[in-house]
């Protein structure tokens, strides 16, 4: 147990500095409490020095034919003074900051361990039953019934996935980058840690216990939204990673218990390869791939001809060499595994390899996935016109989704 | 130059810069020249562009941020067809559409521009704005004169650092004009080594840090040398100006850091072209290795940027205020401890990334600097104490100095504090707080020294209501710029983001109108100098009756400084004591009762 510094009692500085937000844990409670405690010490030091500095200047401006007074020009014993008063002060913030930081990196045993996964330029969670968050939710959302045509009209942002925890719970996060160093911050909890590739690092976090005021909007697979009793929290990428850094965020949601385990429950359910492999897309692929013809950092992956050429599972893919080659299962598997082996005309070679991040039956789950979004998928009937129909409801439920 | 010239053409001895007749000869006078203090006036002007360069850079980041990047999906459903009409719109995008409403066809997206942006800005303001600023051009010209030297140790030597700050320099705005690189001026890998892979941009980049490197080097082994063995007669290590023992501390640092940013540099370079595998994992190297190496070299230069910083402020506040300096030796030893600390406190800037123990030995080490620091800042308000103060234009940056270094100095605290800093690490509450230091604390001094110098260095006197205006403008702008970073830092807002959650569009307007005001008030300064150049009063050889060498030559001063070789005879700071070169006693009042040294 440790005892909170200072944030006992509201604070106009705590105001200012972090919201109107109670912090949401003890950990975070004494960060607050040792940051303003050192600006107070801070301010305080700021008057001290300022007030003098406006004093001397407004008193002794110069006057014609008035000389400086003399005084001494160094003082032994003011100078120690001078050193030890800041040297004893930054001591107590050493220490202070050493106990925050130890409340911060050493977890509980009983910890529930939730595994972060970032990549360019997302943010994936595995639980411990080995599910992954499929849920997404958007920037901002905004519907409207426009009366006089009749028409619904549905506004949103970017979708973000939503890492769902248990309230009143020790949290621990082992994170591991698959490609560039990130690094995942909550502000809420006043902590972050770089995500490194190839190490796991890592922090813990607990809970609060959600009260009644706490709820938020739960849409379910339908786009209806409903409110639930929860607690939401971003997590931004704090390390810059490129192009879509700013783009790299999720939400931390703190739900009851109850509804923790009946998600994890729901998740936990082995998939379709076409469904695992559309959870992949949503999660590792859709930021550089589209599914609806729209032009990303990569190809999109549904059979569509436009301006940029003719895509889609069993096409012909135009190559940057002038050659031309089958888009086949070999072909996707090559494309994910070494992705600048064969570079699509008019895309740029930005795609780092996925070897050893995804698995093999992710591979397949993909691909099967990148199959059910053509209308020459060999697994659909030999009738085109079926086929189209499947193309088209897979593009609108991927639009509902994401 | 030639109304320069004109102007001087009838000195007696003729200034540093009065040359042959003819375009050509003069040009050539220049480029040739091992003056120092020609070289130090050309990189003046040099910094000078590259601050607006880097400036301008800002201002765009600054515009961008203007409006967080929104990407909206609107999706409407007819009733009657129950067909689904879906939209996406993305606003924002300032750069973008300033862009291309200038006529340029962009292929980048809003993200890719304002990452280009940032880079620009952090690589400029870094490598060759604010390194060289103090050191290379105001140093340069002053660190001879006042060791009453007729020029530095290696005059051909700084020559040579002058051209390869030069070719460092083509080489960087070369690869901004090829496209630009959106790396971060830190070059992180494996970020570095692997973003725009088909392009010599990063490379280009890279190597001009690599070669800039070089002339810092050189630059700090001449400033060695010619304080060891070219202090005039009569002039112990302790009666030197403490602008030169800044500038001696700065040296040692810049010698001593810079061949490890070297190495890194290329390192990073083999990986790059010949993918050995030093600092990608996925080649069996370490990418936190980068960050050791390059803080290593980055963080003691910090203190390169901010030492010649400190030098500037303990003359002007002591010329200004008529007044000796207050605790000499612990301002001079304070320097010295601060590059000897320099050293050992790389890690702060990589808690995030490092293990348990490392993180407490360097927080706990990080703490040591600030304290010379903050023995500084005391021993100059004790300065002012009986003084006679006059607020002019170098004294007025100085006592900015004060105010914006020790907020700088102040929120770097919870930085070095563990536990908030894992909090405020990366986040805007960073950006305001090395803002603070590096603009509040070196651009500031450099406007301190500028100011007190450029009568000096030209001969001419600015336009002091001017250059007043132009100073509070530049106060309240920069204020206003960066103190609502904090706030945004605090709350959660990340550095390095192209948008942000929508509850922060309000201080980052505010910082950007504070951006806008710090532009005008540069202009201003810039019209100013202009102004004075062309148009300026003739300046006196010792307008502000400073004591330091420099203030016996003419303004401007002679090709080799000095008529003969000065004898020191009086300390640096002895306001009290004696009454300045070219000032008669009546005009310059003495205590009756001088203080005791």
């Amino acid at each position: 147990m440790m005892p909170t510094l200072a944030s006992a009692q509201p604070d106009i500085l705590q105001e200012i500095f972090f919201g109107d937000q109670p912090a949401p844990s003890e950990a975070a409670a004494w960060t607050d409490g040792l940051f303003l405690m050192i600006t107070w010490f801070s301010i305080f030091s700021f008057a001290v020095v300022m007030a003098l500095m406006v004093y001397f200047v407004i008193k002794y401006r110069r006057r014609p034919g008035v000389p400086a007074q003399p005084s001494p020009h160094h003082n032994l014993h003011i100078e120690i003074l001078w050193t030890v008063i800041p040297s004893s002060s930054m001591l107590v913030m050493f220490i202070f900051g050493f106990q925050g930081y130890a409340a911060k990196v050493v977890s509980p045993d009983d910890a529930l361990e939730l595994k972060i996964r970032g990549a360019k330029w997302s943010w994936v969670a595995t639980y411990p039953n080995g599910a992954t968050s499929p849920e997404f939710q958007p920037l901002s959302y905004q519907s409207d019934v426009n009366e006089g045509t009749m028409t619904t009209t549905t506004s949103k942002g970017l979708d973000y996935p939503i890492f769902y925890v248990p309230e009143n719970t020790d949290v621990k996060l082992r994170m591991m980058s698959t490609d560039v160093i990130h690094s995942f911050w909550i502000p809420e909890y006043r902590t972050k840690m770089d995500v490194v590739p190839n190490r796991y690092t890592g922090f813990n976090f607990r809970t609060p216990a959600l009260t009644t005021n706490d709820t938020v909007n739960y849409t379910d697979e339908n786009g209806v939204i409903t409110q639930i009793v929860g607690r939401d929290m971003w997590a931004f990428c704090a390390e810059y990673c490129g192009d879509d850094h700013s783009r790299m965020a999720a939400t931390i949601r703190i739900v009851p218990q109850e509804v923790y385990d009946q998600r994890m429950a729901a998740w936990g359910v082995k998939l379709s390869p076409i469904e695992a492999g559309r959870k992949t897309w949503n999660q590792v692929c859709k930021t550089c791939h589209q599914i609806d013809g729209t032009r990303l950092v990569g190809p999109t992956w549904n059979s569509v001809k436009n301006a940029d050429g003719q895509f889609g599972f069993g096409y012909e893919a135009a190559l940057a060499d002038g050659s031309s080659v089958m888009r086949d299962a070999n072909y996707y598997r090559e494309s994910i595994l070494d992705p600048n082996a064969k570079i699509v005309n008019g895309f740029a070679p930005a795609m780092v390899s996925y070897q050893g991040i995804l698995s093999d039956e992710d591979i397949d789950n993909l691909i099967a996935f990148i199959q059910s979004l053509s209308d020459r998928d060999p697994n659909s009937g030999q009738d085109t016109g079926s086929s189209t129909e499947t193309t088209e409801s897979e593009t609108e439920e991927a639009g509902s989704d994401s | 130059m030639s109304m320069l010239d004109t102007h001087t053409a009838h000195h007696e001895e003729g200034s540093y810069f009065s040359g042959p007749p003819g375009m050509v000869a003069k040009i050539w006078q220049w480029a040739s020249t091992v003056d120092h203090k020609k070289i130090g006036v050309m990189y003046l002007f040099a910094v000078l562009f590259m601050f607006f360069l880097g400036g301008m850079a800002a201002i765009s980041v600054r515009y961008e941020l203007l409006d967080p990047i929104r990407t909206t999906i609107t999706e409407t459903v007819d009733p009657t067809t129950l067909d689904t009409v879906t939209t996406e719109v993305t606003t924002g995008e300032s750069l973008k559409e300033l862009l291309s409403a200038m006529g340029m066809a962009e292929t980048l997206s809003g993200t890719q521009i304002y990452n280009r942006a940032f880079t620009l800005h952090g690589a400029i303001m870094v490598f060759m704005f604010i390194i060289p600023a103090i050191p290379a051009a105001l140093g340069n010209f002053f660190l001879p004169i006042m060791l009453g030297a007729k020029d530095v140790a290696f005059p051909r030597l700084n020559l040579m650092s002058w051209y390869i700050y030069l070719f460092g320099c083509t080489f960087g705005v070369g690869s901004i004009l090829l496209g630009g690189v959106d790396t971060g001026w830190t070059f992180y890998t494996p970020y570095s080594t692997s973003t725009d892979a088909d392009h010599w941009r990063v490379v280009l980049m890279v190597l001009a840090a690599f070669i800039l490197g070089f002339s810092s080097i050189l630059t700090g082994l001449n400033f060695v040398v010619t304080v060891h063995k070219l202090r005039a007669p009569g002039m112990g290590w302790f009666d030197m100006p403490l602008m030169i023992w800044a500038l001696y501390a700065t040296s040692i640092i810049q010698v001593l850091a810079t061949p490890v940013i070297g190495i890194t540099l290329l390192l990073l370079m083999f990986e790059r072209l010949m993918h050995i595998g030093i600092f990608d994992p996925a080649l069996g190297g370490d990418p936190v290795l980068y960050q050791h190496f390059f803080w290593f070299y980055s963080h003691p230069v910090v203190y390169v940027m901010i030492l010649p910083g400190m030098g500037i402020i303990s003359e002007v506040l002591a010329v200004h205020s008529r007044k000796h300096i207050f605790g000499y030796r612990a301002i001079a030893f304070s320097s010295l401890g601060i590059a000897g600390v320099s050293f050992l406190v790389w890690g702060h800037h990589i808690f995030t990334a490092m293990g348990e123990l490392a993180a407490i030995l360097f927080s706990g080490l990080t703490f040591l600097v600030a304290i010379p620091t903050a023995i500084k800042i005391f021993n100059w308000i004790a300065t002012l104490y009986k003084s006679s103060i006059v607020l002019n234009t170098p004294m007025l940056y100085s006592l900015m100095f004060l105010f914006t270094f020790s907020i700088g100095g102040l929120t770097g605290l919870p930085l070095a504090t563990l536990a908030t800093d894992l909090h405020l690490h990366d986040s805007y509450y960073v950006v305001a707080h090395f803002h603070y230091v590096m603009m509040g604390g070196t651009v500031i001094a450099f406007m301190s020294g500028l100011h007190h110098w450029w009568p000096k260095m030209f001969g001419k006197m600015y336009n002091e209501p001017g250059a007043i205006l132009a100073t509070i403008i530049v106060f309240f702008g920069f204020n206003l710029t960066f103190f609502t970073q904090f706030f945004l830092g605090t709350q959660g807002m990340p550095r390095r983001y192209a948008n942000y959650v929508d509850e922060f569009q309000f201080l980052h307007q505010l910082s950007t109108y504070g951006s806008l005001l710090l532009l005008l008030g540069f202009l201003i300064h810039l019209a100013v100098f202009v102004h004075s150049l062309f148009a300026g009063a003739k300046a006196p050889a010792n307008p502000w009756g400073g004591l330091t060498l420099e203030w016996e030559c003419t303004s401007p001063p002679i090709e080799h400084n000095f008529h003969h070789e000065p004898l020191v005879t009086h300390g640096p700071y002895d306001f009290d004591k004696v009454v300045p070169p070219h000032w008669d006693p009546k005009d310059y009042p003495l205590p009756e009762n001088p203080g005791s040294h």
